[in-house]
């Protein structure tokens, strides 16, 4: 709770007070207060896991608050129903547009309040129809052929269609959820225009977003969430996209990082180009032998798109990747973990580990062809292999028999890392390693990460935790829109500057083509 | 209903131009179109094209009573299609999470076993017809509850209930023909204007009702939404379960309703009310093909009904095996299903 500016109470249409939300043993959101001026384009942002979209679904009745209070329009309410929310006139725009597919654009606009044939129970087609395409053009410019169904239309016309759809209902407050994430800057630039018309047309406007250069150019006032609490409302004539930035990061935690100094040995991998249609372009590195490379961007920046065709799940459409000095063609995982490859997958719950199988079976699972006798497994070599890289690993686990089901989700990470060093890869690409763990198993595996580079593997770090990536690797490379626009020296780097650079606070928008 | 543009005006007072290309859909959706045009006047040309050669290779064939015949002999199997077709509606057309009732053709003999037997025992057709549609009720209650109440899918949930509904059926007939004879059922077994049997004037007429319900009222629109995208007919303010409970009940009373017409038709109620299984699902899951969104509609289910019927009619003219009917029928659903998937799939990169 740090609210620099304090509005006349009676002005603010949403006011959230000293809100408290617990997951199980999480706690989401612990004191977050919320005041949006009637009238106002107001911005909300934070890193991921500081809490705005507990906020958010709180505010649109999904969730009920453990602590504190709600207050729409000057009445005090303990909890929302998504009904009541509508009923107050609240409507939000969704990142997944809400709208049926096979559903013309009249169709999706009525669902739910179709306009019947007077003194029939039959739809007014025609009504449907010429009503949605005077709207849209009239206040869009939008014209779409009559039997335009949803799915044919580009992400920005079904954004407007929704944008419509809560418009009939004659809305006091729109909030859009990461509006922009599926549209071209032309699009954006358009969104916006229209976002400005409704707010002086008296609508008041909640807007989040990734893109703090998006926020500085549209909203009038902005509240910064970390950690679960708000820790700044600022009016943003005041303010500016690197500051917002440095309250978004955290400071608290920096201690965190053992990293052991390695001295980067000779080129290892080598990519050249790489462009996957689409999703990025003319991604050029060379990640060296003991080195640990950190990537970041936002979803849909094509960092993540870079690992997956690195380990051979998506095809790049150009460029070359090399290995030591050749020319590889990953076309599969399979080919990719012949070639030394390993991918530790960010859901590691559904893709990095078996589950129900135990902690040997999972070590051993990538590697097993080491452990066949005459066709059948050795159980014995199996069992030896697990136990030298529990040990190693130091995997706290009761026996090499256990489920991974059982183990903390610090310890199944491991698992995920020992089933690679049993196929003795040399090369991780490791997705968002330490999301959803402890600290104390972050620690292990931030040290683990060490040793691997240690060893003379090389290692590609994908993390949206900005601390972190600065804190365990030597470079740090900044995807933006599909493409790498910054390089930083991690040791020499704050926070801050990679955050503007994510977010695209300090940069003319771009965008692949 | 007073949603219009009047209070827009107020709220945007000019224009905001949409430059980027304002006629313009998204790119491969021109591609999707074209696959879907040439599947649906593929399909509409294989029927017409089965239709011709029928006529040439057996004459009678192309005749009023023979069509009439054809009519008459899909009522029964047409108004289960047509349940069927409800519950993908509004279940979404996922072949396996999707709805499906396999329990139509079982409901359906237990539903004339009902009929035959309360007119055994001295009950009139009121009280039978009663019975008949208050077991398909019941049966398509069963159904609602297992899927909306326990959560369990559809597919699994109508397979239980089949095997549960066709068991009883076996315990009430003993497992034999039962006889029945009214005069409602003599009435609608009879033949109609122009000789076509009345069965046939039932189906048109029940296909009819329902089509005007699901296709041109805010209920069926509705009932799309549900099973098309739950998560947009959530947001819009509908109760997902009750549409999906109510379809169920839908196509329980096509069962009810279908078992009556079979006692008319059979003079009474025999076994082997499984064997229709197959037909019916060939013809709800062909229907979509007739649809230009590749959606499950009853026109689609009408047209679909006609070209299974005149198939087996037209085997049964030229003498081929009737056992091949069932292999041309399976071939049909891995045909139909494949391409609307693959479609469909495209539909949504």
């Amino acid at each position: 709770m740090a609210t620099s500016v304090v509005w006349n109470e009676a002005d603010d249409i949403i006011r959230l007070s000293d809100i408290v939300k617990r997951f199980g043993g999480a706690q989401a959101l612990s004191g977050a207060s919320l005041a949006v001026r009637r009238g106002t384009v107001h911005g909300l942002v934070g890193q991921n896991g500081a809490g705005k979209s507990t906020l958010i679904k709180l505010l649109a009745g999904l969730h009920a608050a453990d602590e504190g209070v709600i207050e729409i329009d000057g009445t005090a309410y303990a909890s929302l129903s998504p009904q009541q929310v509508e009923h107050l006139g609240i409507h939000f725009i969704h990142q997944d547009r809400l709208l049926v597919p096979t559903f013309t654009v009249g169709e999706a606009l009525f669902l739910g309040r179709e306009p019947r044939i007077p003194g029939t129970p039959f739809l007014d087609r025609k009504r449907m129809r010429q009503t949605s395409a005077e709207i849209l053009d009239r206040y869009f410019g939008l014209r779409l052929p009559h039997s335009a169904l949803i799915g044919e239309l580009t992400a920005a016309e079904k954004q407007i269609v929704q944008i419509t759809r809560a418009l009939l209902d004659n809305p006091k407050i729109l909030v859009f959820d990461e509006p922009t994430a599926a549209l071209v800057r032309r699009e954006a630039e358009l969104l916006f225009t229209l976002i400005r018309r409704l707010r002086d047309e008296g609508i008041t406007i909640l807007y989040i977003s990734h893109y703090l250069s998006e926020i500085v150019d549209l909203c009038d006032t902005v509240t910064v969430l970390r950690n679960g609490r708000d820790v700044a409302t600022l009016p943003v004539k005041k303010t500016s996209a690197k500051e917002i930035g440095a309250l978004m990061v955290n400071r608290d935690i920096a201690e965190l990082y053992p990293k052991p100094k390695v001295l980067p040995g000779r080129p290892f991998l080598e990519l050249d180009g790489l462009g996957l249609a689409n999703r990025y372009a003319d991604v050029s590195l060379t990640l060296h032998r003991g080195e640990v490379l950190g990537l970041t961007g936002l979803v849909g920046s094509g960092a993540k798109e870079l690992l997956r065709t690195l380990f051979g799940l998506e095809t790049a459409t150009a460029g070359t990747v090399a290995i030591e000095g050749e020319t590889v063609f990953s076309a599969s995982p399979a080919a990719a973990t012949a070639k030394r490859l390993a991918l530790v997958p960010e859901d590691r719950r559904r893709d990095g580990v078996a589950l129900d199988l135990t902690v040997s079976e999972n070590t051993t699972l990538a590697s097993l062809d080491r452990f066949g006798r005459a066709g059948l497994l050795d159980k014995g070599a199996e069992k030896r292999q697990a136990r030298e890289l529990i040990e190693r690993l130091q995997i706290k686990t009761d026996s090499a028999d256990a489920l991974v089901r059982t183990l903390s989700g610090g310890n199944q990470q491991k698992v995920a890392i020992a089933k690679w060093l049993s196929r003795q890869s040399e090369i991780y690409l490791l997705d968002e390693p330490s999301v959803g763990v402890d600290i104390a198993a972050k620690v292990e595996i931030y040290t683990l990460i060490g040793e691997l580079a240690a060893r003379g593997a090389a290692v590609i770090v994908l993390s949206s935790d900005i601390d972190e990536l600065l804190g365990i690797t030597d470079r740090v490379l900044v995807f933006f829109r599909g493409r790498i626009t910054r390089e930083f020296i991690s040791a020499e780097t704050s926070p801050d500057q990679v955050l503007a650079e994510l977010t695209g606070a300090n940069e003319t928008l771009r965008h692949v083509g | 209903m007073s949603v219009d543009a009047a209070h827009l005006s107020t709220a945007l007072s000019a224009p905001v131009r949409h430059e980027t290309g304002a006629t313009k859909t998204a790119t491969g959706a021109f591609g999707r179109r074209l696959a879907v045009l040439a599947l649906r006047q593929g399909s509409m040309a294989v029927f017409i094209g089965v239709l011709v050669y029928f006529s040439i290779a057996a004459p009678y064939f192309f005749t009023v009573g023979n069509i009439g015949n054809v009519l008459g002999q899909s009522a029964i199997a047409g108004v289960l299609a047509i349940g069927l077709t409800i519950v993908i509606i509004a279940g979404g057309s996922n072949v396996v999470t999707g709805g499906i009732d396999l329990s139509l053709a079982a409901n359906m003999g237990l539903s004339a076993a009902v009929y035959a037997s309360l007119l055994q025992a001295g009950q009139g057709d009121a009280v039978a017809i009663i019975g008949a549609l208050g077991t398909g009720l019941v049966i398509g209650a069963i159904n609602a509850a297992a899927i909306t109440l326990a959560g369990i899918v559809p597919l699994l949930a109508t397979l239980a209930v089949m095997n549960v509904v066709a068991g009883l059926e076996l315990v009430l007939t003993q497992n034999t023909v039962v006889p029945a004879s009214s005069d409602f059922l003599s009435a609608v077994s009879a033949s109609g204007p122009f000789g076509i049997p009345v069965l046939a004037y039932v189906l048109l007429g029940f296909a009819a009702l329902v089509a005007a319900l699901v296709q041109y009222t805010p209920l069926g629109l509705r009932l799309y939404a549900v099973g098309e995208f739950p998560e947009a007919a959530r947001a819009a303010g509908l109760r997902v379960k009750l549409f999906i409970s109510g379809a169920f009940l839908a196509s329980g009373l096509c069962g009810g309703f279908a078992g009556i017409l079979s006692v008319s038709y059979l003079s009474g109620s025999t076994t082997g009310a499984g064997d229709m299984l197959l037909p019916v699902v060939v013809t709800a899951l062909l229907g979509t093909v007739f649809s230009r969104r590749l959606v499950p509609t009853i026109g689609g289910t009408l047209l679909a009904t006609l070209f299974v019927s005149s198939l087996i009619n037209g085997f049964q003219l030229l003498n081929i095996s009737s056992t091949l009917v069932s292999g041309v029928q399976g071939l049909l659903i891995l045909l139909v299903v494949s391409a609307t998937t693959l479609l469909q799939r495209k539909g949504n990169q």
